[in-house]
């Protein structure tokens, strides 16, 4: 896929990395000259132009056209919708996406045209008000934080635990199963809960046991 | 003060208080319009004059919650003269597209911002635009192909 990235720092470059393992032919654009030059040389194979993401004429040299993906990834909300409407209306770009520093605006900018607009809070929002349940069992094990780590587990299809009993599970030294999340339902499970597909699995291990994957 | 209150018919929220929103939220005020002026500045209110009869609102007009709790929903007008030009292209689209505003009316600096909200109930100040038919006007000499805007 043809993937283009405007703006960001640290985002731009993890991305690159990952987006570079699956083979997407990327163009990245960025207005930071000394930071296109970090990435140019780490990338080479990348083409990377240094020059305002918010012009248009920037993505005629960088011939976005009919390109798969753009990434709006500036500070700026009212940016990134300028950037993400440009590429798609001028530019044919299939999908936009962006990050939003306004959490509201991940509902509005897809009213506006915006294929997905991604907010760190309203993630953690979201994440938080799915897991106010174990809020307080996350609260109380804080204190040895560094000593106990958890994992949150999703049983999907490939999962050898499904329809198992957890006695029966085969999980790594020293650890537990805090809690299974069975749709709306939070479970304390013991020996005989068996964990069904779809279910999330609140794993609790000590520190030095935690598991490597 | 609740401008929430008025009838809507004659409500006018301008964004941006630079010189040309502060003008014309006084000009509309003395007109009868209930104006509302959002900045995100309070020291931008300074410019109004003394006399201003309308709202000030210290906020972010890309808020859409901000907009609503202004009774903007459905409201006669908007306009969006910041000096950003895609805070003004956001604003507008919120007020057009989501809250059926009837008349909105924004300011781009960069007529390329024109193309993106075409097909949107959204009317444009382009200055450069106005500029160039003015010195066309001035000089007599005509520069503008047909299709120009």
């Amino acid at each position: 896929m043809k993937i283009v990235i405007a703006g960001g720092h640290d985002e731009s470059d993890f991305l690159i990395a990952q987006l570079l393992k699956d083979k997407h032919e990327l163009i990245v654009i960025n207005e930071e000259a000394d930071y296109c030059d970090y990435l140019a040389h780490k990338y080479p194979q990348v083409t990377i132009l240094h020059g305002n993401p918010r012009k248009q004429h920037i993505f005629e040299d960088a011939n976005i056209y009919n390109s798969d993906v753009l990434i709006a990834l500036t500070l700026s909300d009212a940016d990134n919708l300028a950037i993400c409407q440009c590429a798609r209306k001028v530019f044919s770009v299939r999908k936009v996406l962006c990050t939003v520093a306004n959490p509201k605006n991940v509902t509005i900018f897809k009213q506006l045209g915006v294929n997905t607009a991604i907010s760190s809070t309203f993630m953690i929002a979201d994440f938080i008000a799915k897991t106010t349940t174990i809020e307080n069992l996350m609260q109380a094990l804080s204190t040895e934080d560094e000593q106990i780590v958890f994992r949150d587990i999703n049983v999907d299809k490939d999962s050898p635990y499904i329809d198992t009993l957890i006695k029966d599970c085969r999980f790594p030294k020293n650890v537990i199963i805090g809690c299974v999340i069975r749709g709306e339902r939070m479970i304390v499970p013991n020996g005989n809960t068996e964990i069904k597909l779809g279910d999330r699995l609140i794993e609790i291990s000590a520190k030095e046991n935690e598991p490597d994957e | 003060m609740n401008p929430g209150r008025k009838r809507r018919n004659d409500r006018i929220l301008i964004a941006g208080c630079g010189r040309l929103g502060a003008w014309l939220a006084n000009q509309l005020s003395c007109k009868g319009y209930q104006v509302i002026i959002v900045d995100i500045n309070k020291s931008e209110f300074d410019k109004l004059p003394e006399d201003y009869s309308g709202f000030e609102i210290n906020g972010d007009a890309t808020d859409i919650d901000l907009l609503r709790s202004l009774d903007m929903e459905d409201a006669f007008m908007l306009v969006s003269v910041t000096g950003d030009d895609n805070t003004n292209s956001l604003i507008a689209q919120i007020a057009s597209r989501l809250l059926h505003v009837e008349r909105v009316i924004t300011r781009f600096n960069d007529i390329e911002h024109a193309s993106l909200v075409s097909e949107f109930n959204i009317d444009i100040i382009a200055p450069f635009a106005l500029s160039v038919s003015e010195f066309e006007r001035l000089s007599g000499i005509r520069l503008q192909k047909e299709d120009d805007e």
